[in-house]
């Protein structure tokens, strides 16, 4: 990702380790929503 | 302090600044100046996101805020995720094709250069305030705790990053912002495990959780419906939503972090570790601010974490009122401490499984209410007294805990990581002050055609002078009653009219410039006489601003302007 030129993403789509942005936000979205489940399982332990 | 805390202290803030400066040194193109160069990655972008955020205020009053009203906090930042990446998927794409240097560049190609003038100037308004603020809140707490000259304090933090800053553009404030965070985690996780640490020798960690849920500060996530309840699940992910929008979209100080270095791939990776980071270091910190409540269950609390407040107020001749409910202040924490301190009582935190187990943990509850009656009492004294501080008691629980129970040396990493924290966020800020200065009023109105190298010194000028303005209003903050809410008040009242600038840019492609320019007039009016007529929450006036600049947008283009759309 060092340096990359902005030329060689034309389209913007192509997100390299997960193959297009879409998947990219999924994948984030995902982290997002497991911390959620960790954060919900904290409250019904500790609260 | 002692000695040590002082060379720790004075040796981080300044090796920070040094380094950044013997990495930019050299001249350097405006576009560098402002971008940086291809050097600055995506994990760097992603810090330098993180760190503008997450100012001085996220590490003083966080902890405390915990302190007072548990980690349920944290829900308010549900809502980022889902905006970083809007941000990703519509605004950078389109700043990266059009190579603007500032956001509201983008505003003259899509409008016209009036509604440019407009977004910038409603920037560099609440952002030039904001900046002021962000200076002069750490000022005021640190001066009053540890008898540093106010001013000095403000002068010393702003005039070291106002040097830096305008030295060195873009590229400093990426490459020492990286470092002060780190800076800042490693010294909020060294306050964390010696927090743990000094908990009672027969309380586990997990014990201690149990504790400090038993005691309603533990509970992350509330899906109650009830609009009465401050935070919960669905106010942080809508209003979060909305209010991480405004900010990460719009905001110059956010949108020239994430543009630094020009790739597209590099911004949109360091706003998705944004995305997925930041709830979790939230969630820490207001974690380290429940384990402060919990060690302050077992070692006495001044009854009053403001003290020189509460000097103030017994100089004034309130001494014997403070002192009385000092006295039964007292009572209550070691009624309370020795009810917490019988095993029976740690298992009833647990699972109560007798009756009398149920009852202490009833009794402790009771005198927790009764100890925050107390403080409550102490600061209307205080507001009687005319002793009233300008900030809320709970930004300094986390302060008074660094002063008085951590060791040498990790206190002036301490006092090094709120400094890094103030220096990392202003620098964010006049640097896009400064920038948009330059790119969007200088260039445009006074000198168009002049050499590159102009512009760079331009531009330079104009961070000095956002940072003597800065700090002039730092200055006079204190005329400010609440200077924390004072800060996002700021910003929820101009934020709303400058997204809803962005937003008819990209999805009412019939609206045309003199439409939105006076829709975003208007309703920036609106926002200005509802904020002085009504007495609602600030955070309504993102949601009015931007709808009303929708709202307007259309009605103006469809009627005033009408003959102004495109065939």
């Amino acid at each position: 990702m060092k340096g990359t030129n902005p030329q060689s993403e034309p389209n913007g789509d192509s997100a390299p380790l997960f193959g297009s942005w879409p998947k990219a936000y999924c994948v984030a979205l995902g982290i997002f929503a497991f911390e959620i489940v960790l954060f919900y399982a904290f409250t019904a332990i500790f609260s | 302090m002692n000695r040590l805390d002082y060379v720790v202290l004075v040796a981080t803030i300044l090796a920070i600044p040094l380094y950044g400066l013997w990495r930019t040194r050299g001249r350097e193109t405006l576009g560098h100046y402002i971008k940086g160069d291809e050097s600055i990655r995506w994990a760097t972008i992603g810090l330098s996101v993180l760190a503008t955020q997450a100012g001085p205020i996220t590490f003083l009053s966080m902890p405390g805020q915990a302190y007072e009203s548990g980690i349920g906090f944290v829900q308010n930042y549900f809502g980022q995720p889902f905006a970083l990446i809007t941000v990703c998927a519509v605004f950078v794409p389109i700043f990266q094709r059009l190579k603007v240097y500032t956001a509201y560049e983008y505003l003259g190609q899509r409008f016209d250069q009036k509604t440019r003038l407009l977004g910038a100037f409603l920037f560099l308004i609440q952002r030039g305030l904001a900046a002021g603020i962000t200076l002069y809140a750490p000022a005021i707490i640190l001066s009053a705790l540890l008898g540093w000259r106010l001013n000095l304090t403000i002068w010393f933090a702003g005039g070291l990053v106002v040097a830096y800053t305008a030295f060195g553009g873009t590229k400093i404030v990426s490459i020492t912002q990286r470092y002060q965070i780190l800076i800042i985690f490693v010294g909020m996780a060294l306050a964390f495990i010696i927090a743990v640490h000094r908990l009672p020798a027969g309380l586990s960690f997990g014990r201690a959780l149990s504790v400090a849920g038993g005691m309603g500060k533990l509970q992350a996530i509330d899906f109650s419906l009830d609009p009465d309840r401050r935070y919960t699940f669905w106010s942080g992910i809508f209003g979060g939503f909305f209010l991480a929008l405004s900010y990460f979209g719009a905001d110059q100080s956010q949108v020239q972090r994430y543009l630094a270095g020009g790739s597209l791939t590099a911004s949109r990776f360091g706003l998705l570790f944004n995305a997925v980071v930041k709830v979790p270091m939230q969630f820490l910190i207001l974690l380290l601010g429940a384990m402060v409540f919990l060690f302050y269950q077992f070692e006495k609390p001044p009854i009053y974490f403001n003290r020189p407040a509460y000097d103030r107020a017994i100089a004034l001749g309130h001494g014997a009122e403070l002192n009385e409910l000092q006295a039964e202040f007292d009572d209550v924490f070691a009624r309370k401490r020795d009810l917490l301190n019988s095993s029976g009582v740690n298992s009833a935190f647990n699972r109560a499984k007798t009756s009398r187990e149920g009852g202490s943990r009833q009794e402790i509850l009771q005198l927790d209410a009764r100890a925050r009656e107390l403080r409550d009492q102490v600061r209307t004294i205080l507001e009687r007294a005319g002793a009233s501080p300008k900030s809320k008691d709970s930004d300094y629980v986390f302060i008074t805990f660094i002063l008085q129970h951590l060791p040498h040396g990790v206190v002036g990493l301490l006092i090094a990581v709120i400094l890094c924290a103030t220096m990392s966020a202003t620098s964010a800020t006049l640097n896009a002050l400064g920038s948009t200065s330059a790119v969007d009023f200088y260039r445009p109105l006074i000198r168009p055609n002049a050499p590159d190298h102009h512009y760079v010194v331009a531009t330079e000028l104009l961070t000095i002078a956002w940072g003597v303005v800065a700090i002039g209003v730092a200055s006079y903050a204190s005329l400010v009653e609440n200077l924390i809410e004072a800060g996002n008040i700021l910003g929820s009242i101009f934020y709303g009219s400058i997204l809803g600038l962005f937003l008819v840019a990209f999805f009412l492609r019939s609206v045309r410039g003199s439409a939105v320019f006076f829709a975003a007039l208007l309703a920036q009016s609106l926002v200005l006489i509802l904020f002085w007529t009504l007495n609602i929450s600030y955070l309504w006036y993102n949601l009015i601003g931007c709808v009303a600049v929708l709202v307007f947008s259309l009605a103006l283009q469809r009627t005033i302007f009408a003959k102004s759309s495109p065939a």
